[in-house]
């Protein structure tokens, strides 16, 4: 690291925007001597308390823990009352412009719509289910083990960061999104819950479900708690299966499809798990990329035809095949 | 003639500002007993201050535990100013109450039995503080506001309550506006609660969310109601050095250790027994007086250490991994390998609004509202007297919430009748919005806050004397009659923050006034009020509440209450 001075002067550019009264959005920049401890939320301060009173963004704890605060910093997620400025600056070479996590949402400024978040959020159901004794003499048994199960789903602090960087709900507004399924996750891996299944159900729905999800990874970047969503929908994958809840459809067959190939050769079979999760019929659509994929050499003409094996076998298939067999939760 | 006289007015069974613990225990309650209730939220519920809460909620679950205990403790904590019967009703049904919430969800960490995890606190005789890891309040407000969420209830976030309807000894709602549009409403209700929480946004040095602006302190004194003991604000021992944001007391629980400049693990001096877990009072002037006689660290010496390096790490990941992440956030120094800079920073308000142990607000010390109710930090039931034990202002919320929701359905089931609000309960508020947005002076808000904040902290903190609270009064003074001079940039009706934080400081002024006015009259030392010009407790003539009523010129005139004695006689206090 180069050495570390105690401030520096640099100009913050600022997306602005009020719907009642602007037609279009536009940016304005402040100049101000930055210091080394100072937090993007500080210079939000320090933006409306010193240059312009009308700046507008959400704000509270200013510690983390009241999820307020999520913007985007060149398009970056970040929670800006834990964000260190410097940090920032020396990653955008001291050219940083503050945005709302979501700009067609934007209502002003950084404040934006959040209706879509909690109405997702509200969808699935987020509680425990149980006859909750209102005078109990007792708690709940829960061991070490169960309550390390919830993986700290429970930190998630709905600051929103995750759900406005999911490039899949930015393209299918159905997607429940990270933020809800982890939710859905802490709920439903908690053992004082009994709407285990309803609440897979409501995650296994296509369109909107864990099945929808492209696992790009963002969301894990995008979560200022380590709450990790990406990891909670892989669980809920699982759990899926576990509780019967998971139906044959395209989503599940291509994930076992995916098995099905280990279990014959140890490698991935590209074209039998086209024709597995989609049938003969199905593969039709599928010409084109089939033909480039065979140029390339990732399959050959005879791949997917029945009793011809264009797939060799891995050495130690038999480990492999013991693996899937111990660890798998449901039958092909 | 109204100012609006086309105002929306909504009609309910109870209305409730705020919606943290205590709100949304009282809103869950009125809701599952078929009362049509609103909650008024100038945040969402979940960005509320009681998440904030890091170490623990009290409960005496512990094998060699006692509720009595508890009760003692509390009560010694106090300084003896606690009311002890509603220190009994709390002690008595924190258990039930802790459970209740784990039933509800709530992550509480686990010990090898699978039983919740307790943990040792300053100025307890037993571990006791049940904890969820080092994020406590957030995993109890999560728990309550989820079920109150499955039982309906109705929440008006982003809403500003402005003013309360107040006529007769009697409450009838508030008004509010939506922050989003300053579309304005009355919400004309049978019985109304206050839950606003904390003010320790009143210094400049303090733990608090932004949102700590005190707003229903001062919209209760505009009435004419008192305020009670305001003069006794808590100094937590452990402020990160920088900013005032909190690591908590979880980190001497789990055996964090002070040292001064000199390496001096100084607490030897003040409390030979406890030494750094005695009571928060206690620890914050110790830390304070090393740093006054020049033995501080960190910036201008302004700090102290505390150092958890001889801790197995696994204990700080495990039990502070919250904590270790915020130390090195805002400071760049991480506890696993170094000592942390930390000073005492103001946290926590004991005195507030008073209130019978029903959670029904008092018109004085003897006399009784009506259908008005408040509960949680904004008010004084009073439960923590001079000095509040770490791990029960959780606890007092949730409870307490939940018992003034209780008191409200009985009083309603009562028959409590509706005194049909009128478009001109609306004009106090419209016309506070109307003189700011209109002012055209040449002072701003941000300005006059700093003055504020930067005098309570110098001259209203944890060391007070007879001239440096007169001078506090002075400022004060002059910033309210400066405020009529500012002016906000904003115009705008949409998410107008900057009229907002000019709203907050008017309240943050007026009850700032009562913070110093209470910490003058009270001449004597007892928790969190220390008086250098009067170091010692006097029983004699101040084991009393004080109540303050301010009139229209800001003028505050005392009177005090008496103190509800009971098993414990006041004695001397050391840890």
């Amino acid at each position: 690291m180069s050495e570390v001075k105690d401030s520096r002067k640099v100009t913050i550019k600022a997306w602005r925007f009020n719907a009642e009264t602007d037609y279009l959005p536009y940016t304005k920049e402040y100049t101000m001597e930055v210091g080394k401890d100072e937090l993007i939320l500080d210079l939000m301060n320090r933006i409306k308390w010193e240059h312009d009173g009308s700046f507008s963004y959400r704000r509270s704890c200013r510690h983390g823990i009241c999820g307020a605060c999520a913007i985007k910093v060149n398009g970056k997620s970040v929670l800006a009352c834990k964000q260190n400025a410097i940090e920032l600056l020396d990653l955008f070479d001291n050219d940083i412009t503050l945005e709302p996590s979501s700009k067609k949402r934007a209502i002003k400024d950084m404040i934006i719509d959040k209706s879509d978040f909690w109405e997702k959020h509200a969808a699935v159901k987020p509680y425990i289910v149980a006859d909750i004794d209102p005078t109990p003499e007792t708690e709940t048994k829960q061991s070490i083990a169960q309550f390390n199960a919830l993986l700290d789903a429970d930190l998630c602090i709905q600051c929103g960061a995750c759900h406005y960087a999911c490039p899949a709900l930015e393209v299918n507004d159905a997607f429940l999104g990270p933020a809800a399924l982890a939710a859905a996750y802490r709920f439903t891996a908690d053992t004082r819950d009994e709407a285990k299944e309803e609440r897979l159900q409501i995650t296994f729905e296509s369109g909107s479900g864990v099945w929808d999800c492209v696992k790009c990874f963002e969301c894990a970047e995008a979560c200022p708690k380590e709450v990790n969503p990406i990891e909670k929908i892989g669980k809920l994958h699982n759990m899926q299966f576990e509780y019967g809840v998971a139906e044959s459809n395209v989503a599940t067959r291509h994930a076992e499809g995916f098995l099905r190939g280990m279990k014959k050769t140890g490698y991935l079979d590209e074209a039998d798990i086209v024709t597995y999760s989609e049938g003969l019929l199905g593969t039709f659509k599928h010409m084109g990329t089939a033909m480039k994929m065979m140029k390339s050499g990732k399959i050959h003409w005879h791949s997917g035809i029945p009793f011809i094996n264009s797939i060799p076998k891995i050495k130690n298939l038999d480990e492999v095949q013991k693996l899937i067999e111990i660890s798998q939760t449901n039958k092909l | 003639m109204s100012i609006n006289p086309d105002i929306k007015i909504y009609e309910y069974d109870a209305v409730i500002v705020g919606s943290g613990l205590a709100g949304l225990a009282a809103a869950k309650e009125l809701t599952e007993a078929g009362k049509k209730t609103a909650i008024i939220t100038k945040l969402h519920p979940l960005r509320s201050h009681s998440g904030a809460a890091q170490g623990g909620i009290n409960a005496a679950l512990g094998e060699e535990d006692s509720t009595e205990l508890h009760e003692f403790d509390t009560v010694k904590g106090s300084d003896y100013l606690a009311d002890q019967d509603c220190v009994e009703l709390m002690c008595t049904k924190a258990p039930e109450t802790i459970r209740w919430a784990e039933r509800m969800g709530a992550t509480f960490s686990r010990n090898e039995e699978g039983n919740i995890a307790i943990r040792p606190f300053g100025g307890q005789s037993k571990p006791r503080a049940c904890y969820a890891k080092d994020r406590t309040g957030l995993a109890v407000l999560q728990a309550i506001y989820e079920q109150a969420f499955r039982a309906g209830i109705e929440v008006f976030d982003e809403w500003y309550a402005g003013d309360l309807i107040y006529e007769d000894g009697k409450a009838s709602g508030v008004v509010a506006y939506n922050i989003r549009n300053s579309e304005p409403a009355i919400f004309n209700a049978k019985v109304t609660m206050f839950a606003t929480g904390g003010h320790a946004r009143a210094y400049r040095f303090n733990s608090n969310a932004h949102a700590n602006t005190g707003d229903s302190l001062s919209i209760v004194a505009r009435h004419g109601l008192p305020l009670e003991d305001m003069e006794f604000v808590q100094f937590h021992p452990s402020g990160l050095g920088g900013s005032g944001v909190l690591i908590s007391e979880a980190a001497r629980g789990e055996g964090g250790r002070l040292y001064n400049s000199e390496g001096e693990r100084f607490m030897s001096k003040y409390a030979p027994n406890a030494m750094e877990l005695a009571s928060r009072d206690v620890v914050s002037r110790a830390i304070m007086q090393e740093v006054r006689e020049g033995r501080g660290v960190g910036k201008d010496g302004q700090s102290v250490n505390i150092d958890l390096t001889h801790l197995d790490p696994e204990i700080i990941l495990t039990r502070l991994p919250e904590l270790r992440e915020l130390a090195i956030a805002f400071q760049g120094q991480d506890m696993l390998k170094e000592p942390i800079h930390i000073s005492a920073t103001a946290h926590y308000s004991m005195g507030g609004i008073p209130t019978n142990i029903n959670c029904e607000v008092r018109k004085s010390p003897t006399e009784m509202t009506e259908g008005f109710y408040a509960a949680g930090e904004c008010a004084c039931v009073s439960v923590h007297g001079a000095n509040r034990l770490g791990a029960n202002s959780v606890l007092e919320a949730l409870l307490f919430g939940r018992h003034a929701g209780q008191n409200m359905v009985k009083k309603l089931d009562e028959g409590i009748e509706l005194r049909k609000a009128k478009p001109s309960d609306a004009d106090t508020m419209l016309a506070e919005i109307e003189k700011i947005k209109t002012s055209n002076g040449n002072e701003t808000v941000p300005g006059l806050r700093e003055e504020l904040q930067t005098g309570m902290t110098a001259d209203a903190s944890v060391f007070r004397t007879k001239e440096s609270l007169e001078r506090q009064i002075a400022l004060i003074d002059d910033l309210l009659v400066r405020f009529n001079n500012i002016r906000i940039d904003d115009k705008s009706d949409t998410f107008n923050t900057e009229l907002q934080e000019a709203i907050e400081l008017g309240h943050m002024l007026e009850f700032s006034k009562f913070i110093v006015v209470g910490a003058l009259n009270r001449e004597e030392s007892r928790g969190g009020h220390y008086r250098e010009d009067f170091p010692t407790r006097n029983d004699e003539k101040f084991l009393k509440h004080t109540y303050a009523y301010m009139d229209k010129e800001f003028n505050i005139s005392l009177e005090w209450g008496d103190v509800v004695l009971g098993k414990f006689e006041p004695k001397e206090r050391t840890y």
